[in-house]
């Protein structure tokens, strides 16, 4: 009753993150590397985990307006925070607090601008099954833009804890400030202890590559 | 005398054993390698582990003391709620950290 109520709560709360990640933070005084890479979207961030909910880093993207040549450049200083976390004896599930603040500058006329952001994210996982939703929210931006993330993924088998685990993973990704439309891409994901590997194309050809290192 | 010098070989026998006894922990929420690497860092920095063995199948961490160290299962247990799992159940069992892997290894 409790994990169908977890898996409806999990289902209707559809906010996403940007970008949307397995898990946005390592374990208590480690350090992650994450990055996000696609023609429309690139990001590079890295974070410390001063707590086993808390992390503090800094991110730097670039993104792609919809119909300009030019693209959005900023520098933030990012939070996340574990809101809650729920661990069953064959799955866990999160709920995320991800924020940034920081500075953007325009693919026009090059200035800069104070740029704020906030979005939410949970996730739902098994050994061999993999769900998540996030919403990420420009609060403060030249350029306002929502960034709704959904991904369902599967593992073919298990495997031991030093051993490398493959997974299909598809996501739907909607960035607002790219179009208006939803963009699907499967990807090949590998998980290893200390790193985590995406690699995908979308029906439009787009690569993506994805990758987290924990340290 | 002789039958001395057996009682007291396998008194010695006994607390030899008794000293490479590990700590075994049924943990919730350990899903993936990924993201269950912070169990392993963080009890292998207490000053008592010799060595820890993750074992996501069966969803256990086997932590196996330095001769002659003692390991708290509060620390432990500390730990591994730091981590962000939760803590099922925590037993002693006689083999070691390779044992156990042997063993599992065995039973495959």
């Amino acid at each position: 009753m409790r994990r169908t109520g977890l898996l409806l709560i999990f289902v209707v709360v559809a906010f996403t993150s940007k970008p949307a990640r397995a898990a946005p933070m390592g374990f208590k005084d480690s350090w992650m590397v994450m990055g996000d890479f696609s023609s429309s979207y690139r990001e590079l961030s890295l974070n410390y985990a001063l707590s086993a909910n808390d992390a503090f880093g800094i991110a730097v993207n670039e993104s792609s307006l919809a119909r300009a040549t030019s693209k959005s450049k900023s520098v933030e200083a990012t939070y996340v925070r574990k809101l809650r976390r729920w661990n069953f004896p064959n799955a866990q599930a999160n709920i995320w607090f991800l924020g940034s603040l920081g500075g953007e500058s325009s693919p026009l006329s090059g200035e800069r601008k104070t740029s704020a952001s906030a979005g939410l994210q949970a996730d739902y996982e098994t050994t061999r099954f993999y769900s998540m939703v996030a919403l990420r929210t420009n609060v403060v931006a030249q350029h306002p833009s929502d960034i709704v993330t959904a991904r369902i993924g599967f593992s073919f088998y298990e495997v031991e804890y030093e051993q490398p685990q493959p997974w299909i993973i598809i996501e739907a990704r909607k960035m607002s400030i790219a179009s208006a439309d939803f963009e699907f891409t499967p990807m090949l994901r590998v998980v290893h202890r200390r790193y985590f590997i995406e690699i995908g194309a979308s029906g439009s050809g787009d690569m993506r590559l994805n990758f987290m290192y924990n340290h | 005398m002789k039958h001395i010098a057996i009682a007291v070989f396998f008194v010695l026998l006994y607390f030899s054993n008794a000293s490479h006894a590990s700590i075994k922990v049924t943990v919730n929420g350990m899903v993936c390698s990924f993201c269950a690497q912070g169990i392993e860092k963080s009890i292998s920095k207490l000053s008592a582990t010799k060595a820890v063995l993750v074992d996501l199948k069966n969803k256990v961490v086997v932590i196996e003391p330095r001769e002659g160290a003692q390991l708290k299962e509060q620390d432990v247990i500390r730990e591994i709620r730091d981590a962000g799992y939760d803590v099922v159940r925590i037993e002693t069992i006689p083999q070691t950290v390779a044992q156990f892997r042997e063993e599992k290894k065995a039973t495959r």
